[in-house]
């Protein structure tokens, strides 16, 4: 086990540094130029100020060059500063960082445990009402865009019924916890405030809910699929013939037996909610990797950009390594070498 | 049980309890009811910010503008009941020379910054050329100072290397806002001739403000919010407000829902069309004010595939081809007004300029006439956004179909505002469309931007030509001031719009809508909203 995180732990700065690369290359191919980000259209006809910038921001010297020296400044941990934010990136992305982390966090497991229940449900009601209403709810989670019910939810949930707060991740004129993890829900508990606990709860709901629905749609169809599959195997019948109870035979025979596939699908779902973040995060307002991304591309920032793929990048390999890990943990047939 | 039995059924118990703990969360705190806070209630303004500096000498942008405003103070301010009458500011009086080219300044011997010294000769000086040195967005509005002199320290001398009745009008822009020089240097700033290069300062001013506005930077966390607090030690009147919170609120929707429920004070991108919304909403007060904001398309000859535009006639014809109404009726809800020249409405020059009128006989007949009887094809590079209400792309497409009415074939080719910006100063497009917003209250950035005269503008590249009369005009009106430079301007006016190279679409009004208990919300002609007038009791 431990040779085998060392080993995949070897690798990580190779295929960082390709992504890196892959990021940099791409960024420098489009067809615009970022100075007229930072310059604006009205002094761009203006040789000085364009040019002030462009030694000002790095980007007078040769694309190789520039290249090297960002990969140079990357190794001593300076990922450059923001043309937008005018603050360092990693500073930027700390910042930002955990509000994505702890939205995703709450979307997978909504999605995870919301999804297992609902393919439980289908598998032992199956053609029941229950199983026709949880693959229905299942089908509109992976098949309406985001965007779309992330603006329903809020017009009807916020605007309407004014029964669910706002955008953002806290009330109009209320002040965040001091910062600890980044994460308010968290931090709010450190300081032991109750009332702010409950506030930024309350504004996670909303997005974590339309980011986990599509999950929960797939995982939910799969547990039912897996199940079904166990229900009619020879074992599930020895069991059966053993007379133990249909409960226990679900749970500790055929759910368990049908969880390997979803332990994959959850493990590649964060990089996913990652990605259904830049959405979410754009409609509720709240300020993440997501929205950062965005603006980035928007106004090709390059150094923003090459953070917000890096980080994406570490994220992601360190999501497949865990649910490798998890892999081993659950299925016997599975060693790590 | 074996060992192993053992272990699942407690992962499996942790799982269902974790299972209940959040269905019980989920029902429980669904009401998500807001954490009361303490004091005074605090002013929530909802915009999407274009903010990408906090440094006054480097920003150059509408949120700038506002913000900018309410930390700086300027030497003078504008009357916004009337653009072309200048107000004291941190200047208590001022006089020009004869012809324009030398301007002196009396401070006000009460005003103080923020850290409660004195604003002195000195800081405007350093100011000045700060914002000259640093070669930023804004630094154009100080082209062709010479020299500042500061016989003592309540007065400041700006010499010009030629006539500029411009500056006074510019001297009230919001990036001409006067930084506490000492407290600025000590924390990296420079002003001087290299600063661009040695200048540090740019990350401090991200947490901190030097200025002597009512309100002094508490937090900024961009792409989020900005937080004011009023300045205790202001030598004017005291905003009613003492906190106030800029939070950013992408789209417009959002801001009408956020308004309504009472989550912000003020929304400042509310569309048109959610106006009828807002209707009959007791809580909300809506007002439709006029702005100087406009859309425009450009035509430009002489960039690759512009030869057909190279004729007047086929110019003009384009400009009659267009359905204004229809234009301002499916672009802005009837929100918005016509303009006849670059000079847009309420500025000096505008007044007599007539306005365009759709005639399609008319039309067809000039392009006959100028050897295009059958029409031509060209191509529009165009950012693809919303400008104060205008969708660009929805306004190329209306344009689009009218000029084919008369045989014109106009193929849009929408980019990212980023990529639009290299091709009209790169490769060029023979026809473009954006908007413009003013820097300040004079007519002389619009003839410098939009005039075919050979000072840095969007068009002159790419006419083919340079208009000494309009040059010769220019330099006349800066020379002006008064009655005379009103009818120096107009007459730029008319002669802008005969070249036909740049044709105002739309107008848009501005939608303020506010929580019905706030006052002095306004569009302000310098400043766009003045946060420090803003207070209770509508």
């Amino acid at each position: 086990m431990t040779r085998f995180v060392l080993r995949r732990m070897a690798i990580v700065p190779l295929l960082l540094l390709g992504i890196v690369t892959i990021a940099f290359v791409i960024s420098r191919l489009m067809p615009s130029d970022p100075i007229a980000a930072i310059v604006g259209e009205r002094s761009m006809n203006n040789p000085e100020v364009v040019q002030a910038a462009r030694e000002r921001w790095g980007l007078d010297s040769n694309v190789f060059i520039q290249y090297l020296n960002y990969v140079g400044r990357l190794l001593t941990g300076d990922m450059g500063t923001s043309f937008q934010t005018r603050a360092s990136v990693s500073t930027d992305l700390a910042e930002r960082l955990p509000a994505t982390m702890e939205l995703s966090l709450l979307a997978l497991v909504i999605g995870a445990i919301g999804g297992i229940v609902l393919g439980v449900i289908s598998a032992s009601r199956k053609d029941k009402f229950a199983d026709n209403a949880a693959r229905v709810f299942a089908l509109l989670g992976s098949s309406l865009p985001i965007f779309w019910t992330g603006l329903i939810l809020l017009f009807v949930f916020y605007a309407q019924l004014g029964i669910m707060p706002g955008p953002g991740r806290l009330s109009a004129r209320v002040d965040p916890p001091p910062h600890v993890t980044g994460f308010y829900t968290i931090d709010s508990l450190v300081a032991g405030n109750i009332p702010l606990f409950l506030d930024a709860w309350a504004h996670l709901l909303l997005p974590a809910f339309v980011l986990a629905w599509g999950l929960m749609g797939t995982i939910s169809r799969l547990v039912r699929a897996a199940m079904l599959d166990e229900l009619h195997s020879d074992y599930v019948r020895t069991v059966r013939a053993k007379g133990i109870a249909e409960t226990a035979v679900m749970r500790r025979h055929v759910l368990r037996n049908s969880l390997t596939p979803v332990v994959t699908v959850v493990g590649f779902a964060f990089g996913a909610l990652l990605m259904g973040a830049v959405l979410v995060e754009q409609i509720f307002s709240w300020n993440g990797i997501g929205s950062y991304a965005v603006e980035a591309a928007r106004t090709l920032d390059y150094p923003a950009i090459n953070g917000v793929t890096l980080l994406g990048g570490i994220i992601f390999l360190l999501a497949s390594l865990v649910t490798d890990l998890v892999y081993a943990a659950i299925d016997p047939r599975v060693r790590l070498a | 049980m074996t060992p192993a039995r053992q272990r699942t059924n407690r992962r499996w118990r942790a799982v269902l309890a974790g299972a209940a703990a959040l269905a019980v969360a989920l029902t429980g705190c669904a009401g998500g009811a807001p954490a009361a806070t303490t004091g005074d209630r605090p002013l929530v303004i909802a915009r999407a910010m274009d903010l990408t500096t906090m440094d006054p000498q480097r920003g150059y942008c509408d949120t700038c503008q506002i913000i900018y405003t309410a930390l700086y103070e300027r030497l003078v301010t504008v009357d916004p009941a009337d653009t072309s009458t200048v107000l004291p500011g941190l200047a208590e009086s001022w006089e020009a020379n004869a012809d324009n080219t030398q301007f002196t300044f009396a401070l006000d011997s009460g005003a103080v910054f923020s850290d409660g010294s004195p604003v002195e000769a000195s800081d405007v000086k350093w100011s000045f050329e700060r914002l000259v040195n640093l070669q930023g967005s804004a630094s154009f509005l100080l082209a062709g100072m010479t020299g500042i002199e500061t016989p003592d320290e309540s007065t400041v001398v700006v010499s010009f290397e030629k006539p500029n009745s411009a500056f006074l009008a510019i001297t009230a822009a919001p990036y001409l806002g006067i930084v506490n020089s000492e407290v600025a240097e000590e924390n990296g700033a420079s002003a001087a001739e290299d600063a661009a290069s040695t200048d540090d300062a740019e990350g401090w001013f991200l947490e901190n403000s030097a200025g002597s506005g009512p309100y002094t930077l508490a937090a900024y966390s961009s792409g989020e919010s900005i937080e004011l607090t009023a300045n205790e030690e202001y030598w004017g009147e005291e905003p009613q407000f003492t906190e106030v919170e800029m939070k950013e609120v992408t789209d417009s929707s959002s801001q009408l829902q956020q308004l309504q429920q009472g989550d912000v004070d003020v929304a400042m991108q509310i569309s048109p069309d959610a106006l009828a919304q807002l209707e009959g909403d007791e809580a909300v007060t809506t007002e439709v004010v006029d702005s100087y904001n406009y859309t425009y398309i450009a035509l430009l000859p002489a960039a690759p595939g512009g030869e057909p535009l190279e004729d007047v006639r086929v110019r003009e014809a384009i400009r009659m081809a267009v359905d204004y109404d229809g234009l301002v009726d499916t672009l802005v809800a009837g929100y918005g007004k016509l303009q006849g020249s670059p000079i847009p409405n309420g500025f000096e020059g505008s007044k007599e300029v007539a306005l365009p009128s759709y005639d399609l006989d008319g039309a067809k007949d000039l392009l006959a006439e100028a050897g295009y009887a059958d029409g031509f094809t060209v191509s529009a590079t165009y950012p693809k956004l919303v400008a104060y209400g205008v969708d660009l792309d929805l306004q190329m497409q209306a344009v689009q179909q009218d000029l084919a009415e008369i045989g014109v074939t106009l193929e849009l080719n929408p980019v990212d505002f980023t990529q639009w910006i290299s091709t009209v100063s790169g490769d060029g497009t023979p026809v473009t469309a954006v908007y413009f917003a003013p820097d300040h209250t004079d007519s002389s950035q619009y003839v410098q931007y939009f005039g075919n005269i050979d000072q840095g503008g969007l068009i002159n590249p790419w006419t083919g030509s340079v208009s000494q009369e309009q040059t010769d005009l220019l330099a006349q009106a800066l020379t002006e001031s008064g009655d005379e430079r009103m009818a120096t301007y107009q007459e730029l006016a008319e002669s802008m719009a005969a070249d036909a190279f740049v044709l105002p679409m739309v107008n848009p009004q501005l939608i303020l809508a506010y929580a019905s208990d706030i006052s002095g919300v306004a569009y302000s002609p310098c400043c766009n909203l003045e946060i420090g007038q803003l207070g209770l009791g509508g």
